[in-house]
């Protein structure tokens, strides 16, 4: 039997179907204006890349943005909040986790779970750009190297330079003006990788995070962030055994296997 | 007596001479990488615009976030003190000065003696800060001296959604791609300024009489909306705003002076 999770994000949509938990089709996609079309366009794409059909899919759960509408629309059963369905999504990976960090382009979340992947607890950053994917984006720019160079180049500094701002107006003139003076690219990529995790620690440390802790979304790339922050968590981060992108798709997958009667 | 101000900000350098209570000249320019260097060239400059000589100086005074490359000054004094001293001196029933600089909000409580009772300041968050301004007003197109001449043509002011400089800045570019006037979005980016400033004010609600300092108090529209929503009598600074630091730092050379602590061993 199958299941469908659709997940609607600000920049991208995914679905994802699920036979017996396991994933058999995906799919990610730009969004379109409106979510509900982005919603069909999503579907319509997963289907089309499976040979499945809509009606063999016995049950869906909308996430994200208009997920109310989506299902309002008749093009999911159900609607769970999308810190649900990452949750669930993360823990069926791995029912090993507890707290998921998730650090997007424009936010950060960090979600607590119980035993039994229930949502315990989160906080989210959606305020600040500090301690989001976009603060490495400004950096990469000020330092003029990809975000991709930013998190390697790091590895391989021995003396990181020390930001005295936190906020990424100041802390871009900090760089420029570390340039300016003449400072080793990888040093300053080094101290911007270590501004990052800070800015993440101080959010994650609001729900004292439990192991296991999974990191997701775009700055888990970045493998400087990473073991700065599992420095600083003095916990060992994991990673997800799927796209990050489609966790939440999945997690809502996952539900809508449990409301069809398998679980 | 003369005696210098010299206030070294994250964006701006500015020094002020004073002869007694009197302003005899004032110089502002851009800190650069390399200020340090560049004093006493600055610093020269003004002397010659007062028509002084060194050996007339008899106390120079430092402030600013960038005072320690202040080599040549006879002492540096924080600059919450001098913005309370040059809001006291100047407007004398002052209770609370807020001075918006490059990277900061900074809001002093004063007593009736012009002391300094309590004080806040912002430094963390680049939202509100002249920095901030300086960012959007870039994106825009718009030097900040054109600021007023342009909002006074905004027909719809935008409001603007994000508080961070930095989500602020994305918001600004969409609203330009989306063609909207510019007048209209700098007005946002003003009441957006103004909201900071009014939101720390308020801490100090019950002082009556205020005024505003720094470089960002030189835009008019970000004044009139901050007196529309900060309850209280606003006074203006009688000087240029953005002077009001080295000022202070001038008059307590001055005050240094009278007290015989420095400038009694030079010529």
């Amino acid at each position: 039997m199958l299941f469908a999770g659709i997940d609607i994000g600000s920049l991208t949509a995914e679905a994802v179907v699920i036979e017996d938990g396991n994933i058999v089709a995906s799919e990610i996609m730009s969004v379109l204006p409106n979510p509900v079309d982005s919603a069909k366009e999503v579907m319509k794409r997963t289907l089309e890349k499976s040979g499945i059909r809509l009606e063999q899919i016995k049950y869906t759960v909308s996430t994200g943005y208009g997920r109310e509408k989506i299902q309002s629309q008749g093009m999911a059963q159900e609607n769970i909040s999308e810190i649900s369905c990452h949750g669930l999504g993360a823990y069926t990976l791995n029912p090993e986790v507890r707290t998921i960090i998730d650090i997007g382009g424009q936010d950060a979340k960090v979600i607590k779970m119980d035993s039994s992947g229930k949502l315990e607890n989160f906080v989210m950053n959606d305020k600040c750009a500090a301690g989001t994917g976009h603060f490495l984006e400004v950096m990469s720019r000020a330092l003029e190297v990809s975000l991709d160079q930013l998190g390697l180049m790091s590895l391989g500094s021995k003396k990181p330079v020390e930001m005295s701002n936190r906020c990424t107006i100041y802390i871009e003139t900090e760089v420029i003006h570390f340039l300016q003076r003449g400072v080793s690219k990888v040093d300053i990529a080094a101290g911007i990788n270590k501004a990052m995790a800070e800015r993440v620690l101080a959010l994650a440390r609001r729900v004292n995070p439990e192991k296991e802790v999974m990191l997701t979304g775009g700055v888990a790339k970045n493998a400087a962030v990473k073991s700065e922050l599992q420095k600083m968590l003095n916990i060992r981060l994991v990673s997800p055994k799927i796209d990050p992108q489609i966790i939440g798709a999945f997690g809502a997958a996952v539900l809508a296997q449990g409301k069809g009667g398998i679980r | 007596m003369i005696t210098m101000g010299c206030d070294i900000g994250s964006l701006f350098t500015k020094a002020v001479i004073l002869n007694g209570d009197d302003l005899i000249a004032s110089r502002i320019r851009k800190t650069t990488g390399n200020i340090a260097d560049e004093m006493d060239g600055f610093l020269k400059a003004l002397m010659l615009e007062a028509g002084i000589e060194r050996s007339e100086l008899r106390c120079l005074a430092g402030t600013g976030s960038g005072a320690s490359l202040l080599k040549r000054a006879d002492f540096i004094e924080d600059t919450i003190n001098c913005i309370s001293a040059a809001s006291a001196f100047n407007i004398p029933e002052v209770q609370l000065a807020i001075d918006i600089g490059g990277q900061s909000i900074t809001s002093v409580l004063l007593n009736e003696e012009g002391e300094v009772v309590n004080f806040m300041r912002n430094d963390k968050c680049a939202a509100g800060s002249g920095r901030f301004l300086e960012v959007m007003s870039d994106k825009l197109n718009v030097k900040i001296e054109d600021i007023d001449k342009v909002v006074s043509r905004a027909a719809r002011p935008m409001e603007m959604s994000a508080q961070c400089g930095v989500f602020a800045e994305s918001e600004v570019i969409t609203h330009v791609n989306e063609g909207e006037d510019t007048a209209d979005i700098i007005a946002g980016v003003c009441t957006s300024v103004a909201n900071m400033v009014v939101a720390q004010g308020r801490r100090f609600a019950a002082a009556d009489h205020y005024t505003i300092t720094g470089g960002v108090a030189r835009v008019n529209s970000i004044i009139k909306i901050i007196r529309e929503k900060l309850n209280g009598t606003y006074h203006g600074f009688p000087h240029d705003p953005q002077l009001a630091a080295a000022f202070g730092a001038a008059l307590l050379a001055q005050s240094e002076l009278v007290r015989g602590w420095y400038g009694a061993e030079r010529k």
